[in-house]
C-alpha cells in the first residue's frame, strides 16, 4: 500500500455545479494524493463526470475551488489542465488514425522544434511505451488499434506530457478481461512512478482489486470516502443506492397475458450472445446493466436495425426475421432511441411531423399527399393525452423542453400503435413530474395489454415499473428476477458480475 | 513473410508501389505496341506536362490532406499566367525572379481569399472554390479583354525554361519546369514529413474534433494550407506561361480536374488524413503517361482525356474505400495489439494470428 | 418549424427585395424590360437549368450534391446528336438518350447508396467523366441539321407565348412543389436531410430515396438538354460546361442549407428570378457574360456566408441572454 500521508497533490474544496434543474454536484470535496489509485463510485446520474468535466476545464463549477500543490488554479479548457499536468483518458479515446503511435503521444507538444527529429520521437515514445511495459509497433498508424491500445498510447501521452493527475474513466467498460489485467498493470506502473489516478469504474471487482482508496458520490453529494481496506463490496452498494425506493410510481400488478415476444439463443458476434427471454402482454420486462452492458444493442435488434446475427425471434407466435426497422414496424415492434437528439427526433420538424413520420403511409390521400389535417389531429390528440407543453403541434420539436420532446418521441412511437414497445431510458434528463407522467403511461400502455421493454439505468425506477428484470453484464444474460426477488442490492451485484441471479427461465 | 511485409509496409505504401508497377507496366506494354515509344519526344511531352500538373497537385494535396478541396486552381494557374505573361510582354526587362514572385503572390492573395472564407468564414469549401473558380476566371477575362498573349512578345529566358535541356540522362533530356517540379515535390515531402505544420494537416484531416480538442490552431493551419495551394498554382501558372507562351482567357481551364484527378488516384484519401506528394506526383505521371500512350496508340482522340480521368478518379475513390480500408483493418487486427514486452514478439504474433482465426 | 419558417421568410423577404430593386433599375434602363416577350426571351435563354435546378433542390435538401449534373446534359445533347448523326430516326434517339439518362443516374445512385461513397466524389468524377463520353462521341464538331419539327418545338411558342420548355418547366414545378411539400417522398427528404439516422430508426428507406433522388436528377437533366439541342438547333461537345455554378448558385441562395435538411422551392424560385434579372440588367449595360459568370460565383459564397454570419450572431446573442438570466450552458 502506497498511501501516504503527506500533502494532496490536488484538493477539490465544496464544488458545486447545477444544469437547469438538476444539482449534479453539491459541496463535493476530495483529496488525490500521488502515488495513489483513488477510485470513485456511484451510479449513473450520480455526479461522476460531472466532475470529471470539471477537472479537465469542459465546465467550471458554480461554487468551489481546484487546489494543485497548495495553489487555487483556474481550469478554463482542456489544454490549461494538461498544463497543469491533469489529464483524462475515456472510454472511447481521442486519436489520430492516419498518424503513427509515436506521433499520437508526441502531437500535442509544443516544442517539438522546428523539425521533426523522427528517429528521437520513435525512440521516445517507445522508452514511454515499455516504461510502461507495453509492447506497440510505435511507427505503425493508430488506425485500428484495438480500444485498449488505444488508451495504452492516451496514457503514454499524458506520461510524455509529464502527467500528474490521471482521470481513467471507465476505462474498462468496453475491453476484454485480458486487455483489464493489462490496463491494471499500467496503472500500477504509473502509480509506483507517483501519479495520482482518479479511477471511475462500474464493476466492483475491479475496484476493489486496484484501488488504495474508495469515494462513493450519490445524487451529486459524496456519501463516504474511506481506504479500501475499511470499505466492503456490499456497504459501498448500500452507499450508491441509498435512494428510497418510494418516490417512483410502481406500476400496478397487471393481468399478464399471452406470451408475445420469445428470444432463444439471440447473439450478434462481439456484441452480445445467448440472450434468451420473453416477454408477455401487460408485461413490463425491465433490462438492468451497466455501463458497456450491451442492453441497447439487444434493443436495437430487436427493431431491426443492427440485427442480430444468431438465434431465434418468436413474436406473436411466430418465428420472424427482423432485418429492418420498417419490418419491424410492421408486425407492431417499436423501439424508443435513448438518443433523442440524435436518434429519435428531427429537431427542427414539427410536433405533428415528427408524431407521423414511422406511420406516415396512414396519413395519405388517395393522390399520396399528406392529409395534413389528420396528421395534425392524430398529433392534437396526444398532445392532449400526454399533456405535451406547446402551443400547437405546428411548433418544431426543438424549442420543447427535454421532458416534452420526450413525451413527444413516445407520441411518435405510440402513434404506430405498436404490440411491443422498448423504451430505452425513457426518463433520461427530465424532470420529475415528467418522469411520473411517463411512469403512469408505462402503466396504462401496460394494462392495455402491451409488452415493455424497459432499458434504464435508474435502478429504482426499474424495480418500481418492472414485472421482472433482466440483468445483462458485458453482452451476457445474468439472470431474470422477478418482481419479488429483486432488490437494488441483488440487481447491483448481479450487474458488477459479483454473483448470478436466480436465473428464471421459462 | 507476411510479418514482415506488414512491419515494414504501410497500406498506403503498398498502393504507391502498385501504382510504380502499373506505369511500369503500362510503359512496358505500350513499347512492345507503339514504335519508337521509347524515345526523349514521348518523355519530354509527358514530363513538361505532369511538372505542371504536378506542381498544381502538391498544392491540392495540403488542402484536400485537411479534408478540404481546392477546385479555383485552374483559374488561378490561368490567371497568373496571363497576368504574368502580359507584363513580361509589355516589358521584357522584368527580371526572371520578379517575374517568379509576380506569380506566387498572385496565387498566394486569391489562396487567401479561399482559405479565409473556409477557415473563418466556415464556408464549406467545395461552395466557396466553386465560386472562386468562376470570379478569378470572370476577372481574367475582364483583366485581358479578350487579347491573347503570344509567344513571340515574350524574352527568350521564359521559353527556353521548357526547351532547353537542363542535363541529359542517356537519350532523355531533363527540362529546367520538370527539375523545378521535381524539387517542388521533394521540398514539399519533406514539408509533410518533417514539420509540426504538415503532421498538423494530417492530424486535422484524420481527426478534427480531436484537433480542436487537443488545441492545435485549425483555422490558421487550414488557412495557410490555402495560400500555399495558390501560391503553388500561381508558380504553376509561371510554367504554364512558359511552356506554351500562347496565353488566352480560357488557359488552364479545367485544370483542377486533373490536378484533383492526379492526387485522387495518387492515393491521397479525399476525405483527408492520409496521402503523400510523391503518391500525387505518381498519380499525375499515370494519368498522362495513359493518356499520351493511348492516344498514340489507338489513335484515339484526346477527347477520350476527360472520360478516362473521370473512370480513373471513380476506381481510384473506389479502390480506396473497398479495398485499402481492408487491407488497413487486415494490417491493424493482425499487427498492432498491444501486448507485454515480456513475450517475444514472434510467439506473439503467432498466438494473435490463432485468436483472429 | 416555426423559427425556421421565420429565418427563412426573413431570407425570402430579403431576395424578394433584391428582386424588386433589380427589376426597378432594370425597368429604367429599358422601357420594354417587363414586356411578356422580354420576360419569355429571359425565362428561356435559362430554361433547362432552371429545370435542373428544382431537382437539385431536392438532392440538396436530402443532404447530397450533384456536381455532375451539367456534364449529363451535355452527354445527353451529345448523345442524341451522335445517334441523330448515325441515321437513328428521332424519336427512337430521344427515348434512347433519356434510358441513357436514367442509366447514368443509377450508376450514380449505385456508388453513392449501395457503395456509400461520398456524393461529392462520385459526382465530381461524373463531372469529368460523362463530359469525357459527350466529347468522344461528337469530339469538336458541332452537329445540326436536326429535323424541322425538333428546331420547331423548342423554338416556337407552343402555348401562348410559352414554348415547350417552358410548359414542362411549370408542370415540374407544380409537381415539384407538390412532391416535396405535401408528398410523403418530400416528407422523407427532409428527414433524412436533417437527420439521417433518425429517417433510418423511423422505417424510412434511406438508400432507396437517394437512388431515386439520383436517378431522377440525372433523367431530369437529360430532358433538359433534349430540350436545349431543340432550342440551340445545334450541339457541340462544350455544351452546358459550367452550368453546375448556376444550378447549385440557384438552389443555395434561394435559402436551402448547403448542410441539408431546410429550404423551400418559393425561395428557390424567388433566386432563380433574382438570377435571370440580374444577369439580364447585366446585359442591358453590356456587362458580359464572363462577368455576369464572376458576380454568380460571389452570390454563390455569400449566400452561405450570409446566413453563417447571421447563425453566429445569434448564437453570440443567445450566450449573452442565457447568461444574463444566470443560466448555464449544459444538456
Amino acid at each position: 500500500m502506497t498511501t501516504n500521508s503527506n500533502k494532496p497533490v490536488l484538493e477539490i474544496r465544496g464544488i458545486a455545479k447545477r444544469f437547469d434543474t438538476t444539482q449534479a454536484l453539491d459541496d463535493v470535496s476530495l483529496d488525490i494524493f500521488s502515488g495513489e489509485i483513488h477510485a470513485l463510485l456511484g451510479e449513473n446520474g450520480a455526479g461522476k463526470s460531472t466532475l470529471i468535466k470539471i477537472m479537465t476545464g469542459v465546465h467550471q463549477p458554480d461554487r468551489g475551488e481546484i487546489v494543485l500543490d497548495g495553489r487555487p488554479i483556474r481550469i478554463g479548457n482542456a489544454v490549461e489542465a494538461q498544463a497543469h499536468g491533469i489529464a483524462a483518458i475515456y472510454q472511447e479515446p481521442m486519436i489520430f488514425p492516419d498518424l503513427t503511435v509515436a506521433e499520437n503521444i508526441f502531437i500535442s507538444h509544443r516544442d517539438q522544434g522546428a523539425i521533426l527529429g523522427w528517429s528521437k520521437m520513435y525512440h521516445d515514445a517507445a522508452a514511454i511505451l515499455s516504461k510502461l511495459d507495453v509492447h506497440l509497433d510505435v511507427r505503425q498508424p493508430a488506425r485500428g488499434l484495438t480500444l485498449a491500445a488505444q488508451q495504452a498510447v492516451e496514457i503514454a501521452k499524458a506520461i510524455s506530457l509529464k502527467v500528474r493527475v490521471l482521470i481513467m474513466d471507465e476505462p474498462t467498460a468496453s475491453l476484454s478481461a485480458h486487455e483489464v489485467t493489462q490496463l491494471f498493470k499500467l496503472a500500477a506502473t504509473l502509480r509506483e512512478q507517483g501519479v495520482a489516478i482518479l479511477f471511475i469504474s462500474h464493476r466492483m471487482e475491479e475496484v476493489f482489486e486496484i484501488a488504495d482508496r474508495v469515494t462513493v458520490l450519490r445524487d451529486g453529494k459524496k456519501i463516504s470516502s474511506a481506504p479500501r481496506a475499511e470499505v466492503t463490496p456490499e456497504s459501498a452498494i448500500r452507499d450508491m443506492v441509498g435512494r428510497k425506493v418510494e418516490e417512483f410510481f410502481a406500476k400496478s400488478q397487471a393481468q399478464r397475458g399471452d406470451r408475445l415476444l420469445s428470444t432463444r439463443g439471440l447473439g450478434k458476434a462481439g456484441v452480445f450472445s445467448d440472450i434468451s427471454f420473453d416477454v408477455y402482454r401487460g408485461e413490463v420486462l425491465g433490462f438492468a446493466g451497466l455501463v458497456g452492458s450491451r442492453r441497447t444493442d439487444v434493443g436495437l435488434a430487436l427493431f431491426g436495425v443492427e440485427p442480430a446475427d444468431a438465434g431465434e425471434i418468436t413474436f406473436d407466435g411466430k418465428p420472424v426475421k427482423l432485418h429492418s426497422a420498417d419490418r419491424a414496424l410492421q408486425i407492431g415492434i417499436a423501439y424508443a432511441t435513448e438518443d433523442r437528439r440524435a436518434l429519435g427526433l428531427a429537431m427542427p420538424m414539427s410536433i405533428a411531423a415528427n408524431i407521423s413520420l414511422p406511420m406516415l403511409r396512414e396519413y395519405l390521400s388517395r393522390l399520396g399527399l399528406i392529409k395534413r389535417a389528420a396528421e395534425e389531429s392524430a398529433a392534437e390528440r396526444f398532445r392532449e393525452r400526454l399533456a405535451i407543453r406547446a402551443p400547437s403541434v405546428r411548433v418544431e420539436v426543438a424549442r420543447l423542453s427535454g421532458g416534452n420532446q420526450q413525451k413527444v418521441m413516445l407520441s411518435k412511437w405510440l402513434n404506430a400503435r405498436p404490440q411491443l414497445l422498448v423504451l430505452d431510458e425513457p426518463t433520461r434528463g427530465i424532470d420529475v413530474s415528467a418522469k411520473a407522467e411517463v411512469h403512469h403511461m408505462i402503466n396504462d400502455l401496460a394494462a392495455q395489454g402491451l409488452g415493455i421493454i424497459l432499458i434504464s439505468s435508474d435502478l429504482p425506477e426499474l424495480l418500481a415499473m418492472s414485472d421482472r428484470i433482466l440483468v445483462m453484464r458485458e453482452g451476457r444474460q445474468m439472470g431474470i428476477f422477478t418482481r419479488e426477488e429483486a432488490t437494488q442490492e441483488k440487481v447491483l451485484t448481479a450487474a458488477m458480475g459479483q454473483n448470478r441471479g436466480t436465473g428464471e427461465m421459462q | 513473410m507476411m510479418d514482415a511485409i506488414k512491419r515494414y509496409l504501410r497500406p498506403e505504401q503498398i498502393r504507391e508501389l502498385s501504382l510504380v508497377f502499373l506505369i511500369i507496366v503500362t510503359l512496358i506494354f505500350f513499347g512492345t505496341q507503339i514504335e519508337g515509344y521509347y524515345s526523349g519526344r514521348t518523355f519530354n511531352r509527358i514530363t513538361t506536362t505532369v511538372a505542371i500538373i504536378a506542381v498544381v497537385a502538391v498544392g491540392e494535396t495540403l488542402v484536400i490532406l485537411t479534408r478540404n478541396y481546392d477546385l479555383s486552381v485552374g483559374s488561378i494557374v490561368g490567371f497568373t499566367a496571363y497576368f504574368v505573361g502580359t507584363q513580361l510582354a509589355n516589358n521584357n526587362g522584368i527580371s526572371p525572379l520578379a517575374a517568379v514572385l509576380m506569380a506566387i503572390g498572385l496565387g498566394a492573395v486569391m489562396g487567401l481569399i479561399n482559405g479565409v472564407l473556409v477557415a473563418y468564414g466556415r464556408v464549406p469549401s467545395i461552395i466557396v472554390t466553386l465560386g472562386t473558380l468562376a470570379i478569378y476566371r470572370a476577372l481574367l477575362v475582364n483583366y485581358s479583354g479578350a487579347k491573347t498573349v503570344t509567344t513571340d512578345s515574350l524574352p527568350q529566358w521564359l521559353l527556353d525554361l521548357a526547351r532547353v535541356n537542363l542535363f541529359s540522362v542517356g537519350a532523355f533530356d531533363i527540362r529546367p519546369m520538370v527539375a523545378l517540379a521535381l524539387l517542388i515535390v521533394v521540398i514539399f515531402q519533406l514539408v509533410i514529413t518533417y514539420l509540426p505544420f504538415g503532421r498538423r494537416l494530417y492530424a486535422i484531416g484524420s481527426n478534427p474534433e480531436a484537433a480542436r480538442v487537443a488545441g492545435f490552431p485549425t483555422q490558421r493551419i487550414v488557412m495557410t494550407a490555402y495560400v500555399l495551394c495558390g501560391s503553388l498554382s500561381g508558380l504553376a501558372g509561371f510554367m504554364f506561361l512558359a511552356r506554351f507562351g500562347n496565353i488566352t482567357v480560357v488557359a488552364a481551364q479545367g485544370m483542377e480536374l486533373s490536378a484533383i484527378a492526379a492526387v485522387v488516384v495518387g492515393g491521397v484519401n479525399v476525405f483527408g488524413g492520409s496521402g503523400t506528394m510523391i503518391g500525387a506526383l505518381l498519380g499525375a505521371l499515370m494519368i498522362n503517361t495513359l493518356e499520351q500512350s493511348l492516344i498514340r496508340w489507338l489513335q484515339i482522340s484526346e477527347f477520350w482525356r476527360d472520360a478516362l480521368l473521370g473512370l480513373l478518379i471513380l476506381v481510384a475513390v473506389a479502390t480506396d474505400a473497398v479495398i485499402i480500408n481492408r487491407l488497413r483493418n487486415l494490417w491493424a487486427r493482425s499487427g498492432l495489439q498491444a501486448r507485454p514486452a515480456t513475450e517475444t514478439p514472434g510467439v506473439q504474433a503467432q498466438e494473435e494470428a490463432g485468436h483472429d482465426a | 418549424m416555426m423559427r425556421n419558417l421565420e429565418r427563412l421568410k426573413s431570407w425570402e423577404g430579403l431576395l424578394l427585395a433584391i428582386l424588386v430593386v433589380v427589376v426597378v433599375i432594370n425597368v429604367v434602363q429599358s422601357p420594354v424590360y417587363l414586356s411578356v416577350e422580354n420576360q419569355v426571351n429571359l425565362f428561356q435563354l435559362f430554361i433547362e437549368r432552371i429545370i435542373v435546378a428544382l431537382a437539385m433542390t431536392f438532392i440538396i435538401i436530402n443532404g447530397e450534391i450533384d456536381l455532375s449534373v451539367a456534364s449529363v446534359m451535355g452527354l445527353a445533347s451529345c448523345l442524341l446528336a451522335f445517334l441523330h448523326e448515325q441515321g437513328v430516326p428521332l424519336p427512337t434517339a430521344i427515348l434512347v438518350t433519356l434510358a441513357v439518362g436514367v442509366i447514368v443516374g443509377a450508376f450514380n445512385g449505385f456508388w453513392i447508396s449501395v457503395v456509400g461513397l461520398p456524393s461529392l466524389a462520385v459526382t465530381l468524377a461524373g463531372l469529368i467523366g460523362y463530359r469525357g463520353v459527350a466529347r468522344i462521341l461528337v469530339e469538336d464538331r458541332s452537329i445540326g441539321n436536326f429535323p424541322e419539327w425538333f428546331n420547331r418545338l423548342g423554338q416556337q411558342p407552343l402555348l401562348g407565348p410559352l414554348p415547350l420548355a417552358s410548359i414542362i418547366f411549370f408542370v415540374l414545378l407544380v409537381a415539384a412543389v407538390i412532391v416535396l411539400q405535401y408528398s410523403a417522398f418530400g416528407r422523407y427528404v427532409f428527414v433524412i436531410g436533417n437527420n439521417r439516422e433518425v429517417a433510418r430508426y423511423s422505417g424510412v428507406k434511406v438508400r432507396q430515396m437517394k437512388m431515386t433522388l439520383f436517378i431522377a436528377s440525372s433523367t431530369i437533366a437529360t430532358l433538359a438538354w433534349l430540350l436545349l439541342a431543340a432550342r440551340l438547333g445545334a450541339v457541340r461537345g462544350s455544351t452546358a460546361e459550367g452550368f453546375e455554378l448556376d444550378i447549385i448558385t440557384m438552389v443555395l441562395l434561394g435559402g436551402v442549407s448547403i448542410f441539408g435538411g431546410t429550404g423551400t422551392l418559393t425561395g428557390v424560385g424567388l433566386s432563380i428570378l433574382l438570377i435571370l434579372n440580374l444577369r439580364n440588367g447585366m446585359s442591358l449595360v453590356n456587362i458580359t457574360s464572363n462577368t455576369q459568370t464572376g458576380v454568380i460565383g460571389v452570390l454563390l459564397i455569400l449566400s452561405v456566408l450570409l446566413p453563417n454570419w447571421g447563425q453566429a450572431v445569434r448564437n453570440l446573442r443567445n450566450r449573452r441572454r442565457r447568461v444574463g438570466q444566470g443560466q448555464t450552458a449544459g444538456e
